[in-house]
């Protein structure tokens, strides 16, 4: 059966050529869903991104009322710095934070005109390891702080944070329904596009099962058609995701999706790309699978 | 080469297409099946390339009891058979070249042993001009000539024809009848269906006439004269 590859892969390409149309729609039906997903994929790719670089910054603020001196200051530093979930601690003086203040107002810098760093409380910034900025790690970095009882008030955008959390499970989860959505409805019309073909060659199949063609030797030519209509759709996918990308998301939206703190928008990395051909591969096999199940018969019973 | 005991087809209850037919065809005979529309001629050869099942009876060919095969054995009977028919099933969409090397291409014969053979076949039946046409570029005659080549390129043991002269003149319908005529000599066994009277005058060989399902006559006509044969459904 492998010697003769070749000969079965002649033959779907000559379905193929001799009933172009149905190919066609085949391979555009394909492409199509295939290339909303890619679309989906792109979107929930860089969110993912984006909320990743913003829970990058979750930081947990200690403000202080009273300002030891330094040498107390660096013990709290050394002692929470000594917690697992914990990065890195920075103090943050009074001084220091109007600083920061008077940069981020810029040109209303002018507005804090008279005003002293006395007006801002000093803090320390906590911010977290990579594997531990989540939700239950910072409440749990919270606790041992309140019960510490020097610092009394902690600010770290619980609410936020849930939402954040939140938000991105429900992205994962209307992304794979989404997803299954797409698969199955580019199953079920790739399945009747392919019976489609098979209604129009029925005559042929009827002569291959009287000279004595096995059920193998008669799908096969149509199972290698619809794994290569289905590649040709997952190419085509492709090429069409990276083109809107390119054009769409990259030049004519790249400066509107500054203002939302996107900088950077990624295209779908090697092993998604590779994954998008193949599952069209696949779905065009499973469509021809599918329509061929009840296509060919050696007679009733 | 054939027996079939007490063989019954219904397609509905009550309703029997063949009724208790029993019948024994040996090695290079020719058979005529003759009989009305309806009277189960096809139903007949359906059941012998297995496009059919018997409802009742055992069949057997060349041997084997084929009544209960299941599909995976069915494409390795239907190797031992050339089957031909009314409207002649050719792939339009395939040469006549491509049409007669089928049956070889699915057995998983060799291409230059394809070439070869089908060049003989269809030198055979005076076709070998017309490789690379398409059968709709042919004559009706041609056609069934590409059918006759088709299922003889396997060298079948047993050719069945289901009315394979139906559509054509006499003239052609002489042509193919000579061909059966060598094919037979040459040791297949030949079952035709068939209701045209003139030509099983023309060429007498044994007729297996239904009527209703069941065997009205089974009989050798070259021991007749025309007369008898003609007087007789």
């Amino acid at each position: 059966m492998v010697l003769r590859a070749g000969y079965f892969l002649k033959r779907a390409l000559r379905n193929m050529r001799q009933s172009p149309v149905l190919s066609l729609a085949s391979v555009a039906t394909i492409a199509v869903a295939l290339a909303l997903l890619a679309f989906f994929a792109i979107a929930v790719l860089n969110v993912q991104q984006l909320t990743a670089s913003w829970g990058e910054t979750l930081a947990i603020v200690a403000y202080l009322d009273d300002v030891p001196d330094d040498k107390i200051v660096k013990g709290w530093v050394d002692d929470i710095e000594s917690y697992p979930e914990v990065a890195k601690v920075t103090f943050v003086s009074r001084n220091a934070a109007f600083e920061r203040f008077r940069k981020r107002l810029g040109d209303d810098a002018d507005l804090i005109e008279g005003l002293g760093p006395e007006v801002l409380p000093a803090s320390l910034e906590i911010s977290f390891a990579d594997d531990w900025r989540n939700e239950a790690a910072i409440a749990s970095v919270v606790e041992r702080l309140r019960k510490d009882h020097r610092f009394n008030d902690l600010q770290y955008g619980q609410g936020w944070l849930e939402k954040l959390e939140a938000f991105l499970l429900l992205l994962r989860v209307s992304g794979s329904a989404l997803g299954g959505f797409l698969i199955f409805a580019a199953l079920v019309i790739v399945a009747n596009t392919i019976k489609l073909t098979l209604y129009v060659r029925q005559d042929e199949l009827e002569a291959m099962a009287m000279v004595g063609g096995t059920s193998l030797f008669i799908k096969l030519p149509y199972l290698v058609e619809g794994a290569l209509q289905g590649l040709l759709g997952g190419v085509t996918a492709l090429g069409l995701s990276f083109l809107v990308f390119q054009v769409v998301l990259q030049k004519s939206l790249g400066s509107l999706l500054l203002i939302t703190g996107i900088d950077t928008i990624h295209f779908l990395p090697p092993v998604w790309q590779g994954m998008l051909v193949v599952g069209g591969s696949l779905i065009g096999l499973l469509g021809s699978l599918f329509a061929l199940r009840k296509f060919v018969r050696f007679g009733s019973s | 080469m054939i027996q079939l005991f007490n063989v019954c087809k219904a397609y509905q209850r009550d309703q029997n297409a063949l009724s208790d037919v029993t019948l024994k065809i040996e090695k290079g005979e020719f058979v005529y099946l003759t009989g009305p529309s309806g009277a189960g001629k096809s139903t007949l050869l359906k059941l012998l390339y297995c496009a059919e099942r018997p409802t009742r009876g055992q069949i057997l060919v060349n041997g084997r009891n084929i009544t209960r095969y299941g599909a995976a054995r069915i494409p390795y009977l239907r190797r031992n058979l050339g089957i031909i028919f009314q409207d002649f099933k050719l792939l339009i969409r395939r040469t006549v070249f491509e049409n007669v090397a089928f049956p070889l291409e699915v057995q998983g014969r060799k291409r230059f042993e394809i070439s070869k053979k089908v060049y003989q076949t269809l030198k055979n039946v005076g076709l070998e001009h017309r490789l690379n046409y398409y059968p709709l570029q042919l004559s009706g005659g041609e056609q069934q000539r590409v059918a006759v080549a088709r299922a003889l390129v396997v060298d079948p043991l047993i050719l069945l024809a289901d009315e394979p002269t139906g559509n054509l003149d006499p003239e052609v319908t002489l042509d193919i009848m000579e061909l059966f005529k060598s094919a037979n000599a040459r040791g297949t066994t030949i079952i035709m269906a068939t209701h045209n009277r003139n030509l099983i005058q023309q060429f007498p060989r044994r007729i297996v006439s239904l009527a209703a399902g069941s065997i009205a006559l089974d009989d050798w006509p070259q021991f007749r004269s025309p007369a008898g044969l003609t007087g007789r459904p």
